[in-house]
């Protein structure tokens, strides 16, 4: 048990119902469920809102571009993107469990999983909810503005219809686990239209409410109610229509009987989700919006307030500017706009708070769709995706955000380690064991919420999973955390145990272990062995099981096996050819130059084996810079962050940051970068953009990076701070791996003051340019720092 | 019309429906109510007109096209495929009983609003299965099917309803009205169809569906005179010759239909009736003096039809109006308008289009001064559409004295437009022509004032206010608002900055060319492939985004990047000028810092305007 009292409520109650043997020992809260009465906030006014964490508009979204141009809500895993348009609100809503497929165990006849929509499955709609106004016809209202409060989690719609101000507020509440619509006016107004929920799957909507179920038996449902003040509010057939109303509110829930459980077949069989979503929308509704709006408000405060950023100050012009404007002002005129850089950050944790709690983690599109075929399905992808969605989260402030992705993994568990004994060593599967031994488990590129696997066989997939569920240990030194994802690291080390094979270096004797057929993603070979990608990933894999094995207290027999085994791992080496660190244990570049993927380079980031310091034969380092510099500067987004993220660690300000604005530069007809809604779009062919959400939290990751580097026992101040934030700024609450939170103010690229509190971590140096100090603290203590001299 | 509707040739698909088209046509034909027929005539002016201007009005009647005319035109409805519109076969719609429908919906719903025309399309002298009737002098003649009682009596009961009737013609001699050159030509002793087209049958219009006249003799002009003779008799008010070239999409000496215009102006003179005379389609504006000087008006463009299952679509072709009205605009006047085509907004599900794009398809018909003409079931009007139809401020801005606008913005997806009125006000509309809802902005800079200016909407007849320095509003998608800004604050002082002059940097084939046209007598032109103007000495005292006014030359719409101090870009096209001797101005946002900024006019891969000067503001 943790006494570290800091931290998370949620987390202790936790791991206190586990030590109770109350919970399953899968953990995780079921996706859907009844919830205990919400705490109310007291009837204190609504903190005021900074616009420096507004994002805002002049034109409402288009229905047919909703995921460049929607704005998103959501409560962790009922989700939506709204238009606002005036005469015609559309809510494309999600929850984030809402998937087709299955186990999807039976292989092609390549020994690989079936990637499609029906045996692996998809991420998918739940449905669609739109309230017309026919009067409030967009043509006919003025002075419209559309607003995303990151710091209240609120979007606001206002106009002026013949003289009456209109406003309406949507938010996704985690407390009433509902979606609320407040339609407001100040004038004498009245508001006369329609609301119509409707599935996107050729559901029959009874009322206000529908259900049915997909063909892997997954069952769903959601309601929606209305109520009024003045008019009247009447459900007619299939719509509800409301007819001179002073003030609409309109409550739409939903969800599925998706439960996190293996053994149950990822079902919860007693759930009738549309009954449970017309109980939660009726028990909203017996609470006037205002209380609805409060009680998200307060919850929401409470994760967004964990960090605060300034970045500097923008020009009263930029700040006249819409969200929009400002995104093509910045990239046009060169000129650095610190507060819209800082919003695209909080809008990163904006993403994360509203789309990874109490859930399944972010998908490739976090929770958001506006039709029922995803890219890529929407999936996990197990070679950079779903990693870097979360390489945020500590980061910045949400590491209870981060427990989606632990809860994910510990649920498919059980399935991936049937899967793998079963199937990966199928004689078909190129990538299989030539040991002929099979054990732990493995994934494959594409996971999906019933166990399964999509697409190839992803040897080191299982090794990233855990390296990065070991870095929110670093950051939180949560033992309840490390007591979780301890089997998970043991299997993945079981794999490799079972598959790493023996080879003896050219012109040498000298034996040493490498990875077995494998594809380094997502290019090259596909037959190579020893691929640099996976010989670090294994190696850090037995580097963190050594450690928890040993602050656990168990397994050490074992534990001293997998140490002989990393003794022996072959680790890669620079190109004579190249100059650059080898990616396929070949002097030859065997793939694409520029490709998108920074796979040899893990152990730079997010791995820190190599380190621009004297710890890291610098012939490594160089042969990192210049493999990284080869790869370029014009990728898109995630593959951009992730450049950017590597240039922090080499403490290159300029162009980690110049990484950060080109991911900002705006989509243009579907071109990589930033959308109207800043979702970062990829551009897969001319003219067809599509979002891949994880630039949005790998940016802002790398934006944390730039100010403050970690590892366990260190940490550096404004490592990479790029001129354009130098002049003066403060950040508050970013995590530090090591067990520590850091407060940093700065002003002319010098830190002025570093407040370090420990959230378990008990000492670490802090160094600034050539200086270091060294901290010690107990757990919830805190050390103000100031008198950084260079 | 266009081509794919006049082909002399029937698409076999039609012919099957012939039959039956025959059949019922017959079949209703009986049925038809005599009493329909010969209502007197007497509020038809008689007084002799002739079509050139305003101030040649006959005593009596306003002259013909001293305001851009309105009413109703047959053909949207013919060349739908919109179910039940033409159950006998394509372009069946025009018949007497639909046509008389349609007047008398015209006479009820829209003549109190100056609804006025009701104009027949290709066709009334062609059966369902398109095989045209002459009468024995080669002039066509009237289907019986279609109109089992001639022309007249349509004209008469259009006259009944308080309204004026139009018909079409081809021009030239169809080809199947020659009957080997041997008939003869009504009222011309002597004269044969032989006599009247060239020796070699050269044929003529946008579909060669005619042999081209020679009014080297004199017999041609007597065959013009002889078909408007017959349409005087009639009592037609109207006369819509199409096909005519250059334009209509040919060009050279073949399709010079020139002279048949002006044939058809004296022949129309020589009836002693004022008949307007509408000549189509796509004219080479580089003939417009002719145009002018012998029409009341001219379609500038294609069909507006879509030739698909609704009238019109927004892409086919009603968004080309925007890039291709700007060259005319200057041409507009009394007695000759540019024609925009059927203005089919009156009934959305009919229409194929949303409300926004309806309402700035009326914008811009009403702006650009084009006649008002709806081609839409007008027994089908919906309320919206009847709300467009009927605005009486927006029909006002069409019908009155102001002069059309142009745009003020370059053609961007979202642009403005905007004309200066006499009493100082300024018409103003704001397109959005992107697919996505966005916010246009109409800055007064680019009107030529600052300060505070009053708007009135113009589509929501409300007040809104003053606003200053600018109006922003969220448009949909192909959404527009149309105002009246009254300015209340300053006129704009601003730095000009010639093309020209030697302290800019050329590079590229950029050159300095003369330009009668321009300000300084000179300009900067061969704007191509790489070739650039830079303005190096802009100096501002504060930083800011500027609406900068370009002059320029552009026969054609083209492209140009602007930028400031060596920052990006913004991309723009220009609206045509019309011809490469005339100039015209928009302006550009450039983001410029205080003190002395380079503003650089790029060609990039393209094809760019000539640069004649520019404007810039004292402030932002």
């Amino acid at each position: 048990m943790d006494s570290n009292p800091t931290e998370p409520s949620r987390r202790r109650l936790l791991s206190l119902a586990a030590a109770a043997g109350v919970a399953t020992a899968l953990g995780g809260l079921p996706a859907f469920t009844a919830s205990a009465a919400p705490q109310r906030p007291a009837d204190a006014p609504l903190p005021k809102g900074s616009s420096r964490n507004q994002l805002w508009w002049q034109a409402p979204g288009d229905e047919h571009s909703m995921i460049e141009q929607g704005l998103p809500v959501g409560n962790g895993r009922l989700g939506a993107l709204a238009s606002n348009d005036p005469g015609r609100e559309l809510l494309l809503i999600t929850d984030a469990t809402m998937w087709t497929g299955g186990l999807n165990d039976k292989l092609d006849s390549d020994g690989q999983f079936p990637y499609d929509r029906e045996n692996f499955g998809s991420f998918t709609l739940l449905g669609r909810l739109t309230v017309d106004i026919p009067d409030h016809d967009l043509s006919a209202v003025n002075d419209y503005r559309r607003t995303l409060d990151l710091a209240q989690g609120v979007v606001t719609t206002s106009y002026v219809r013949s003289g009456v101000t209109y406003k309406r507020q949507i938010f996704a509440s985690r407390p009433d686990d509902a979606i609320v619509l407040h339609f407001t006016q100040s004038g004498g107004g009245r508001y006369t239209g329609s609301i119509a929920l409707d599935g996107t799957h050729e559901e029959s909507v009874t009322g206000t409410s529908f259900g049915a179920a997909f063909p892997n038996g997954l069952r769903y449902g959601a309601a929606v109610k209305a109520s009024s003040s003045g008019g009247s509010v009447r459900v007619n057939g299939p719509r509800i229509d409301f007819s001179g109303c002073k003030e609409l509110t309109v409550v739409v829930s939903g969800g599925t009987n998706y439960a996190p459980d293996a053994s149950n077949g990822y079902r919860d069989p007693s759930l009738d989700p549309e009954r449970l979503a017309r109980t939660k929308v009726r028990d909203a509704t017996d609470h006037s919006a205002d209380t609805l709006l409060r009680t998200h408000v307060a919850d929401h405060r409470e994760l967004f307030e964990q960090l605060d950023i300034s970045l500097g100050t923008s020009s009263d012009e930029q700040r006249a500017l819409d969200t929009w404007e400002r995104l093509g002002a910045r990239a046009r005129d060169g000129e650095p706009d610190p507060e819209l850089e800082a919003a695209y950050l909080q809008f990163g944790r904006y993403l994360m708070i509203s789309g990874s709690r109490g859930s399944l983690p972010l998908n490739l599109q976090g929770l958001w769709l506006d039709g029922n075929d995803p890219d890529w399905m929407g999936d996990y992808h197990t070679d950079i995706n779903i990693q870097m969605n979360y390489w945020m989260a500590d980061r910045a402030g949400l590491s209870q955000c981060f427990d989606a992705l632990t809860d994910y993994c510990l649920a498919q568990f059980p399935s991936w380690t049937k899967l793998t004994k079963d199937l990966y060593n199928d004689p078909r599967n190129r990538f299989r064991n030539s040991t002929g031994k099979v054990a732990g488990w493995a994934v494959a590129f594409s996971t999906n919420i019933h166990g399964g696997s999509g697409w190839w066989w992803h040897p080191a997939g299982n090794a990233w999973l855990c390296t990065t569920l070991w870095e929110h240990y670093e950051f939180t030194r949560s033992r309840s955390h490390l007591a979780r994802i301890y089997p998970l690291l043991k299997g993945a080390c079981e794999f490799w145990e079972a598959r790493l094979i023996t080879t003896t270096l050219p012109g040498t004797s000298q034996e040493v272990l490498i990875d077995d057929s494998d594809w380094s993603p997502e290019h090259g070979p596909q037959d190579a062995k020893g691929i640099t990608y996976a010989q670090e990933l294994v190696w850090v894999l037995f580097d963190h099981f050594l450690t928890a094995s040993k602050e656990l207290k168990k397994d050490s027999a074992y534990a001293k096996k997998i140490g002989g085994l990393q003794k022996r791992l072959y680790l890669p080496k620079v190109s004579p050819k190249t100059g650059w660190l080898e990616e396929w244990m070949s002097p030859d570049n065997l793939g694409e130059t520029t490709h998108r993927h920074l796979s040899p380079l893990i152990g730079l980031f997010p791995g820190d084996r190599i380190r621009p310091d004297d710890s890291t034969p610098p012939e490594i380092v160089e042969g990192a810079t210049a493999l990284l510099a080869a790869r370029g500067m014009e990728s898109f987004g995630w593959a951009n962050a992730w450049r950017s993220l590597c240039w922090a660690r080499l403490k290159d300000a300029d162009k980690a940051y110049q990484l950060v604005v080109n991911n900002l530069r705006p989509s243009i007809d579907g071109g990589n970068g930033t959308a109207p809604n800043l979702f970062d779009i990829y551009e897969v062919e001319k003219g067809r953009g599509i979002f891949q959400i994880e630039a949005n939290f790998g940016t802002p990751a790398a934006m944390i990076e730039m100010l403050v580097y970690s590892r366990p026992g260190h940490l550096e101040l404004l490592p990479a701070l790029p001129e354009a934030w130098a002049k003066s700024g403060s950040v508050t609450g970013v995590g530090v791996r090591g067990g520590f939170t850091v407060d940093l103010r700065w002003r002319d690229g010098k830190p002025t003051e570093a407040r370090i509190h420990s959230v378990g971590g008990r000492t670490t140096t802090v160094a600034y340019g050539n200086t270091s100090r060294t901290v010690t603290l107990k757990p919830g203590g805190s050390v103000t720092l100031r008198d950084f001299a260079r | 019309m266009r081509s794919s509707s006049y082909a002399p040739g029937t698409p076999a698909r039609r012919s099957t429906r012939a039959v039956l088209v025959v059949a019922l046509t017959a079949a209703m034909a009986t049925t038809l109510p005599a009493a329909q027929a010969a209502t007197p005539t007497a509020t038809t002016p008689t007084t002799k007109s002739t079509t050139t201007s305003a101030a040649d009005a006959g005593v009596g009647a306003e002259a013909v096209a001293a305001k851009p005319y309105m009413g109703w035109s047959s053909w949207s409805m013919q060349s739908s495929k919109y179910p039940g519109l033409n159950p006998d076969g394509d372009y069946s719609y025009l018949t007497e009983k639909n046509v008389l429908k349609q007047a008398d919906a015209l006479a009820a719903k829209l003549k109190p609003y100056g609804y006025e025309y009701v104009n027949l399309d290709a066709g009334w002298w062609r059966a369902k299965d398109w095989k045209p009737g002459f009468d024995e002098y080669a002039r066509q003649k009237a289907d019986p099917g279609r109109f089992p009682r001639g022309m007249k009596p349509v004209a008469d009961h259009i006259h009944g309803k308080g309204l004026k009737a139009g018909i079409y013609l081809p021009v030239g001699l169809e080809k199947e009205a020659y009957g080997e050159g041997k008939t003869p030509i009504w009222n011309a002793e002597g004269c044969t169809t032989a006599d009247i087209v060239y020796s070699d049958l050269r044929t003529t219009n946008g579909w060669d569906s005619a042999y081209k006249l020679d009014f080297s003799n004199p017999c041609a002009q007597k065959y013009v005179d002889s078909q408007a003779r017959l349409f005087a008799d009639w009592g037609y008010d109207f006369l819509k010759l199409d096909g005519v070239g250059p334009g209509s999409g040919k060009n050279g000496d073949q399709y010079d239909n020139v002279a048949d215009v002006a044939a058809w102006q004296k022949a129309i003179a020589a009836t002693g009736r004022p008949i307007h005379l509408e000549i189509s389609w796509s004219l080479d504006i580089g003939r417009v003096a002719d145009w002018k000087k012998y029409s009341n008006g001219w379609r500038i463009d294609t069909d507006v039809e879509c030739y698909c299952n609704t009238l019109v679509s927004w892409e086919n072709s009603v968004d080309d109006r925007w890039d291709d009205a700007p060259g005319w605009t200057r041409h507009a006047g009394a007695g000759g308008w540019n024609d925009l085509d059927s203005l089919d907004v009156g009934n959305g599900q009919m229409d194929g289009l949303t409300k926004a794009e309806r309402q700035s398809y009326a914008t811009l018909w009403a702006i650009a001064k084009s006649p008002l003409y709806t081609g839409d079931d007008l027994t089908k009007l919906d309320s919206y559409g009847v709300s467009l139809l009927t605005n009486r401020e927006v029909i006002a801005l069409n019908q009155g004295g102001t002069p059309p606008a142009r745009p003020v913005t370059p053609s961007d997806p979202q642009q403005v437009w905007a004309a200066k009125n006499a009493d100082g006000s300024y018409t103003v509309a704001l397109f959005n022509l992107a697919d996505s809802p966005a916010a246009v902005t109409a800055d007064w800079s680019t009107l030529g004032f600052t300060g505070k200016a009053s708007v009135r909407d113009l589509w929501n007849r409300e007040n809104l206010g003053t606003h200053t320095n600018k109006v922003t509003q969220a448009l949909p998608a192909h959404g527009s608002r149309l105002f009246t800004v009254t300015p209340r604050g300053a006129a704009l002082v601003s730095t000009g900055y010639e093309a020209e002059s030697t302290a800019n940097t050329l590079s590229g084939n950029a050159s300095v060319a003369d330009c009668s046209a321009c300000s300084g007598g000179k300009k900067v032109g061969n704007l191509y492939v790489g070739g650039k103007l830079r303005f190096n000495d802009v100096v501002v005292a504060k930083a800011g985004t500027y609406m900068v006014k370009v002059g320029y030359v552009s026969g054609d719409a083209r492209s140009i990047d602007v930028s400031a101090n060596g920052n990006g870009a913004r991309h723009h096209k220009f609206p045509s000028t019309g011809d490469w001797g005339t100039a015209e101005t928009v302006s550009v946002p450039v983001t410029l810092k205080a003190g002395a900024n380079t503003i650089t006019f790029d060609s990039g891969s393209g094809y760019a305007p000539d640069i004649d000067r520019i404007d810039v503001p004292k402030s932002s």
